[in-house]
């Protein structure tokens, strides 16, 4: 009898304690961000909700990741929309990028409180395409407003005819680097893969790293990683997606490359700020670093000072040049009570007048608008400063990024850190190979 | 008639206090055994927390079994606990003995700071320990440069990484369990030590058969529960390493997560949840009957 209480009671104890883990868990991502992240469902912060006194209008729930400048657009488009009618009242709150659609998001959704309104990148993209958690919004595009916009980038967002998210931006992938540095080490700008090996090397130091890569897992680990591996001619799936490609010695060779940079210490194996950061290359402690167009605008804010320069990311002189082309979508949940409401919302924003979509490409951030009007019109910005570098040299070589199962993203990422930890590629490829058949058949 | 009379006061005490144990008890049933008994119908299922749910009895654990990644989780999982639970009980117990046998005013400032940690949200820590831990840039490495020792990498190496995260939840947690060894020391009468004071024992005897054997009760508890929470260990890793590097810190909690919330795959990471649970209960129930025997 005692020891029936006794086990009973141990049970208590420790459902207790799972539970509270996690219910922990879920409440700390949105902590990160201090005492400014938003309480989900209940409406976010006060200010924006002060309206409500104008009594029947619809409220719709924007769940974004931006900060500053890019932060401050969005809220603007909400105040000026919220302004202009008074159906709907959209109700705006943003919350740390790390957490955004690895944990905030995806909890959000399986409780059935996802918001009405949200991003989501091409990394993530099957996970909620897969989910049904984005409504179709073919119907929604303004008249005219479809053709308007380049056919790759809706080619990536369609789902078996559907259009699950609406893009608004391009962002593609180069090589920053500070050319001071490089000019005291002798070395001269890398153009192919030997010289940019060759250049981290003489480069790094105790304190400057050589060359910054993402070292840890998520979807942009693998991002940075693609590019590498098209230029090699390797890919990861073919192309309708169904068989794994990635037993070839193309496929070894861009794994290997990327994994001598951290085998060798010439790439820090942890990052405190997030490899995407400017701040790595502009606060000095790097001498080269690879990220993207949305890099830009920070550097010449921030470190307008630090003599940094653009180029192509190298490639294997025997390959061809290639960069990632990858970028955030708006998406309505699928499950939103007013689904009309919120797309009439996004395609204003991005899809009407190009003003705004335009702004955004060029002011807020720099990134290529995927409608061609914008692109057009935003012709004198595209060649200003390090800009032109990219529009010149860099745009002509994207592809955009793909859209993986979380499965696939996962056992590409771990073949890597395998390579960089010391595994050799060929086996890890191999591997990785085999797993990925598996993960493809039981996906199916 | 006296007897009676007994019983039913006895009978009203024993009313009020489930009256008082009533909401309680209503509460954890809604809120943690109607949840668990869901989980245990999810695992049964194949569902993407969207999808319509399809019933597939017990593949879902069957798949467990063949499931390379769950049991290299669950190796990092035990390596963490028994890296972590006996430091916890060492460092806890030697600080509470220490405090205790300090002045009143020093007692009161090094208890304060020994706990002070506590009072860190987990995500912050986490930070806190990413900064430190930083190869480049950290205060470790820079104070391991100092004294002429080689600069590590800490989380940034596969064979370190779960070792600094055992490190900062010593960190956290250390103050805590220290605070309730203290309490107990308080408690035990002063007459056990002057006696043994008289009859000429060290400090360490005085330690050893008064001091610990005493403490048996608040052991076995801090034991159970610092194991209990040594298996569910998640912020700190999703905020430090992610898993990585190479899986190398991707306990069963995060594997878990990864499986329901990158995956989507409900049923699964139910089951595995599942399994989690029952491995931990069935642990801590074996340890209970360890530290109780007489």
């Amino acid at each position: 009898m005692k020891r029936g209480k006794q086990a009973i009671l141990l049970l208590l104890a420790s459902l207790l304690l799972v539970l509270s883990a996690c219910g922990g868990n879920s409440s700390s991502p949105s902590g990160q961000n201090g005492g400014a992240s938003p309480s989900g469902e209940n409406g976010g912060e006060g200010g924006s909700g002060g309206k409500s006194g104008s009594g029947e209008r619809i409220q719709l729930t924007f769940w974004d990741f931006h900060t500053e400048a890019e932060q401050e657009f969005f809220e603007r488009m909400v105040a000026e929309y919220n302004a202009i009618q008074d159906r709907v009242e959209i109700v705006y709150s943003t919350s740390s990028q790390s957490d955004y659609t690895t944990a905030k998001l995806p909890i959000a959704f399986t409780g059935g409180n996802g918001p009405d309104i949200f991003m989501i990148s091409p990394g993530d993209f099957m996970k909620f395409a897969n989910a049904g958690w984005m409504l179709d919004l073919t119907p929604y595009f303004p008249e005219g407003a479809l053709e308007d916009f380049l056919p790759a980038s809706i080619e990536a967002v369609t789902v078996d005819g559907k259009i699950l998210a609406l893009p608004y931006e391009l962002e593609l992938l180069a090589l920053y680097y500070n050319e001071e540095m490089l000019k005291n080490a002798g070395v001269d700008v890398p153009r192919t893969w030997d010289e940019l090996l060759d250049a981290a090397r003489k480069l790094s130091t105790d304190t400057v790293a050589g060359l910054i890569l993402p070292a840890d897992k998520e979807p942009y680990f693998n991002f940075v990683w693609y590019p590498f591996l098209w230029q090699n001619g390797g890919n990861v799936l073919s192309e309708d997606g169904k068989t794994s490609l990635f037993n070839t010695p193309e496929v070894a060779e861009a794994l290997d490359f990327w994994g001598t940079f951290f085998r060798e210490g010439l790439s820090p194996t942890k990052l405190q700020q997030h490899p995407a950061e400017i701040d790595h290359i502009g606060s000095g402690t790097a001498a080269m670093q690879i990220v993207g167009t949305w890099a830009i605008n920070r550097l010449e804010q921030m470190f307008g000072d630090m003599p940094i320069n653009v180029a192509p990311i190298p490639y294997p002189a025997d390959g061809k040049p290639a960069t990632d082309a990858g970028g955030w979508k708006f998406a309505v949940n699928a499950n939103s009570k007013y689904p009309e409401e919120a797309a009439k919302f996004i395609m204003w924003v991005f899809a009407e007048d190009p003003e705004r979509a335009l702004e955004w490409a060029t002011e807020i951030k720099f990134a290529y608008s995927p409608r061609q009007s914008v692109v057009e019109a935003g012709k004198e910005i595209y060649n200003k400063g390090l800009r032109k570098v990219f529009t010149e040299q860099i745009y002509d070589t994207a592809i955009p990024e793909p859209r993986y199962p979380a499965q696939v993203v996962d056992i590409v990422g771990d073949a890597l850190q395998e390579v960089m930890f010391g595994r050799d590629a060929a086996e890890a490829a191999e591997d990785a190979h085999q797993k990925l058949t598996k993960a493809l058949q039981e996906l199916q | 008639m006296k007897a009676s009379r007994w019983s039913a006061r006895k009978r009203q005490e024993w009313a009020t206090a489930y009256a008082f144990l009533l909401p309680d008890t209503v509460g954890l049933f809604v809120f943690v055994f109607l949840p668990i008994l869901y989980a245990f119908y999810v695992s049964l299922h194949r569902w993407n927390a969207f999808s319509p749910r399809a019933f597939i009895g017990l593949d879902n654990y069957a798949a467990l079994l063949a499931d390379d990644r769950w049991w290299h989780s669950l190796g990092r999982t035990f390596l963490f606990s028994a890296v972590y639970v006996p430091l916890l009980f060492v460092l806890a117990l030697g600080a509470a003995v220490m405090v205790n046998a300090l002045g009143k005013k020093t007692a009161n400032a090094v208890r304060t700071m020994i706990l002070m940690p506590f009072a860190i949200t987990s995500v912050i820590s986490a930070i806190i320990g990413v900064f430190l831990l930083d190869p480049r840039t950290g205060l470790i490495n820079q104070l391991f440069r100092q004294i002429g020792w080689p600069a590590q990498q800490f989380l940034g190496s596969p064979s370190q990484a779960l070792y600094c995260i055992v490190a900062v939840l010593l960190w956290i947690n250390l103050g805590y369990n220290m605070v309730i060894f203290l309490a107990s020391i308080k408690e035990i009468p002063r007459d056990y030590y002057e006696a043994a004071n008289l009859d000429g024992a060290s400090g360490w005897q005085a330690f050893r058969y008064i001091t610990f054997p005493l403490l048996r009760g608040t052991s076995t508890f801090i034991l159970i529960v610092t194991l209990i929470g040594s298996f569910q260990v998640l912020d700190q890793i999703m905020v430090m390493t992610k898993g990585g590097p190479v899986n190398s810190t991707q306990v069963s909690a995060y594997y878990i997560y990864k499986v329901a919330f990158e995956q989507m795959n409900m049923g699964y990471s139910s089951a595995l949840a599942f399994a989690l649970f029952i491995i931990i209960f069935v642990l801590s129930l074996v340890q209970l009957k360890l530290l109780t025997r007489e």
